[in-house]
């Protein structure tokens, strides 16, 4: 290190860095440190009380205020001299185009979700610069090189999908606490609480017998019925009437243990119940957010393992609570992780059903990061991520195309390396992305919408973002403020009409382009019509193909994992890792001696983070941060 | 196919279009009357330059793309009887940019057609006269060419804001 050509290329280097929050903070750091002088950041957010643990250049009295700002004034103050443009945006805004990519030499992310990613990574590819991509979840991190024409492209290899759960397993036949807590979360609360319209299987092994078939909806609150009457009749259905239902399929249980049905009367009597409903008296506050049924049942630590009693009570009393509390919004709550009632009541109905199945118990804490899909953030895998980017970032600026390393930071160590770096993937042919093969789509072109191919492939899987849908010279469909208002009509119009009644149909054989306003992304899709779809199997009812099929698994970070991810409540999927994180110390296992070039960046790495060796704990104190995907790391990838 | 690579290529000018367009101008594909949308004919409003006698006119011109296109330039079209000197009574411009065989390059974009226009409405080449009437005044009666040109201004008001 510490060329004279080397330091020249960094100084000369302009870089832009997307993202200042738990990478972003020890990226800037670094990069000021090691040189570099013009240094331009974007970051839509703000900074908040859970950051402060680890993103050290942020203060509290900092709360509230812009990210980007604040990391540039905190590493201004040991680095005057060299210039730093913060950007308090969105990197999807269209002020961030093609042309301002341009004049970087190349671009860092330290992003939080997979939607501004692929965003970064197709602008980085019409734009020709260098990006060198990263993500940490808990112990696990990496870092990517994406160099047009010379390594894969972000999105050369698929994403994985959010992991789902057959319907039976978390209607049925749980077999773990997640399965419980999918439960809950996605088909009781939702039931109970949102939107009415939208499919609930929540009842679907009951309904022929007496459930909702009936003109009366069993989960619907009676005209005048009694608050606690109501919590118990939910109560005893879902835990015990529901449950000695599925107890009569003998085929089912052959080979599972069998559940227990649990009534409210045998857990609490009814003295019990109503000792604690005093609500009234205890919580007059109107502030909504501060509603708690712990606080009014006098629970105090979230880490505590509840018992079926504690569960019950909190269960009713959540349940109370929202009706009588918080009675607007319900038939439109959606769980929120941040919903301190939400979590209570998700968390209680999950560990009934939980000793119903014979399922260990969790406590709030617990349940609310697996509901929420919540991975603890440990502090020095963002700052061995933030040196490991550094170290790629001046290969690119040298061109030093032989060196390029993809570097995986691991949890527990693999022949004694915590850092495994490998060669880069060369361009996936077939990737839709950087390369330019069609690809395919099987729909029923004569029951499916415009508004679903676009929902449901333009957005959702090809992740566009203003979309333009063409039919050889007709355009189908854009979207964007500009718009004339007749146009947008006219488009709001072709959205609700099936694709072989548009004005230029779109039948088996169309090739149907698609591009987006600002991703200079072009693909081209083949149609083809299909009559039917298996709604178990192919709930889209669409099937789109044409890039390698087989998922690979990479380290995510993803904060915005419930929003990008699970935003249908009325689907099972959970995009958890299954995994929790373990209190292990971290211990970085020194470098040893290098065994041949691909040990090289590794070794850098260690020393970049050299003081980083001295803290062997991780702190846990509930600052959290969420992922989609983790469990794998590439391993079949390694050297 | 040569459709295809004027339909990218449009596509490529209406989203530089919608990106980034002069003040005062419009240039959107044309919308049947079924509700398809149409990219190889545009519809486009060119605003008079302030400080002229066209000023306060928004003169609607039709660009008609073929399948040659970039290959070849769009027609560009005002409506039938259009006063001005390099314009056919059919209303077709006649401006070198827009000839194939002379000033036209594929690498002109739409932006800079109808910008090219706006300037030709108040600079006529008088060396490439396409219709008599507007040629005729420009030559010889300054003052009714004047008049003529204001009248048309106030014939195509500017669009309700």
């Amino acid at each position: 290190m510490g060329s004279e050509l080397q330091s020249s290329a960094i100084k000369a280097a302009k870089v832009l860095m997307v993202g200042a929050g738990g990478i972003g903070c020890e990226l800037l750091k670094t990069l000021a440190l090691s040189g570099f002088q013009d240094i331009h950041i974007i970051d839509m957010d703000t900074i908040e009380v859970s950051n402060l643990n680890r993103q050290f250049l942020f203060r509290q009295f900092h709360v509230g205020q812009s990210k980007a700002k604040v990391a540039r004034d905190a590493v201004l103050k040991f680095r005057p001299d060299i210039s730093i443009t913060p950007y308090h945006a969105n990197v999807k805004d269209p002020d961030f185009n093609v042309d301002f990519f341009k004049q970087f030499s190349v671009v860092l992310n330290g992003l939080d979700n997979l939607d501004a990613r692929r965003h970064v990574n197709r602008l980085c590819l019409a734009a020709g610069v260098p990006l060198v991509e990263s993500g940490t979840t808990g112990f696990l991190g990496q870092v990517t090189v994406h160099v047009k024409g010379k390594t894969e492209c972000y999105e050369c290899q698929p994403k994985p999908a959010p992991k789902t759960y057959p319907v039976c397993t978390i209607t049925s036949t749980p077999s773990k606490f997640v399965h419980c807590i999918v439960w809950a979360k996605d088909l009781l609360f939702a039931k109970l609480f949102g939107d009415q319209n939208q499919d609930n299987d929540l009842n679907v092994h009951s309904s022929d017998a007496s459930g909702s078939s009936g003109h009366l909806d069993v989960f619907e609150r009676k005209k005048d019925e009694d608050i606690q009457q109501y919590g118990r009749r939910i109560y005893d259905h879902v835990f015990g009437y529901n449950i000695e239902l599925a107890l009569s399929n003998e085929d089912t249980w052959k080979n599972r243990v069998r559940p227990r049905p649990i009534y409210s009367k045998d857990v609490l009597p009814d003295d019990q119940i109503e000792q604690n409903g005093n609500v009234d008296k205890t919580a007059v506050s109107a502030d909504l957010s501060s509603i708690s049924a712990m606080a009014s049942l006098g629970l105090k630590n979230p880490q505590d393992f509840w018992s079926l009693a504690e569960n019950s009570k909190v269960f009713l009393e959540a349940l109370k609570l929202f009706f009588m509390k918080r009675e607007k919004e319900i038939g439109n709550l959606v769980f929120d992780k941040d919903d301190q009632l939400a979590v209570e009541f998700v968390t209680a109905a999950a560990n009934i059903r939980a000793s119903s199945f014979g399922i260990p118990l969790h406590s709030l804490f617990e349940a609310k990061g697996i509901a929420g899909n919540i991975v603890h953030a440990v502090a020095t895998t963002n700052a061995i991520i933030a040196g490991l980017i550094v170290i790629e970032a001046i290969k690119v600026l040298q061109n030093d195309v032989q060196n390029y390393r993809m570097t995986y930071c691991l949890e527990h160590p693999s022949r004694k390396m915590l850092l495994m770096p490998v060669e880069p993937f060369e361009p996936n042919k077939s990737c839709y992305v950087c390369s330019e093969t069609p690809l395919s789509l099987e729909i029923n072109t004569r029951r499916s919408k415009l508004r679903d191919f676009v929902e449901k492939i333009v957005k959702a899987k090809l992740g566009m973002n203003l979309p333009l849908v063409m039919h050889g010279s007709a355009l189908l469909y854009e979207v964007g403020d500009d718009l004339e208002e007749d146009m947008v009509a006219n488009y709001a119009a072709n959205l609700e009409k099936v694709l072989a009644e548009l004005p230029s149909p779109v039948t088996g054989g169309t090739i149907l382009t698609v591009e987006d306003l600002q991703q200079e992304l072009i693909c081209n899709i083949n149609i083809t019509h299909r009559e039917g779809f298996d709604e178990e199997k192919e709930p889209d009812g669409m099937i789109l193909s044409g890039w390698t099929p087989a998922p690979t698994p990479e380290v995510e970070k993803n904060n915005g994992a419930s929003t990008d991810n699970g935003a249908s409540s009325s689907s099972v999927s959970q995009s958890v890792t299954l995994e929790t994180v373990d209190d292990d110390d971290l211990e970085i296992v020194p470098a040893g001696t290098p065994n041949g070039k691909k040990r090289k960046s590794s070794d850098n790495a260690t020393n970049e983070t050299g003081e980083e060796r001295k803290q062997k704990t991780i702190d846990e104190d509930g600052v959290i941060e969420t992922l989609d995907e983790s469990d794998s790391k590439k391993k079949q990838k390694v050297q | 196919m040569s459709g295809g690579i004027a339909r990218g290529r449009l596509a490529e000018e209406r989203k530089a279009w919608r990106k980034n367009h002069p003040h005062g101008f419009v240039a959107r594909p044309e919308t049947l009357a079924d509700g398809s949308v149409n990219l190889m004919t545009w519809h486009c409003t060119i605003p008079g330059k302030t400080g002229t006698d066209w000023e306060g006119g928004n003169y609607p011109l039709t660009l008609h793309f073929s399948d040659d296109y970039p290959s070849k330039p769009p027609k560009c079209k005002f409506p039938p009887g259009f006063f001005h000197p390099n314009v056919y009574p059919s209303g077709t411009v006649c401006l070198s940019i827009l000839n194939e065989d002379s000033g036209w390059r594929p690498a002109i974009t739409v932006k800079q057609i109808l910008v090219g226009i706006q300037d030709l409405l108040d600079q006529p080449n008088p060396a490439d006269p396409a219709q008599t009437e507007g040629y005729h005044l420009f030559i010889q009666d300054a003052v009714e060419y004047k008049k003529k040109v204001r009248q048309q201004a106030k014939q195509y008001p500017p669009l309700i804001a």
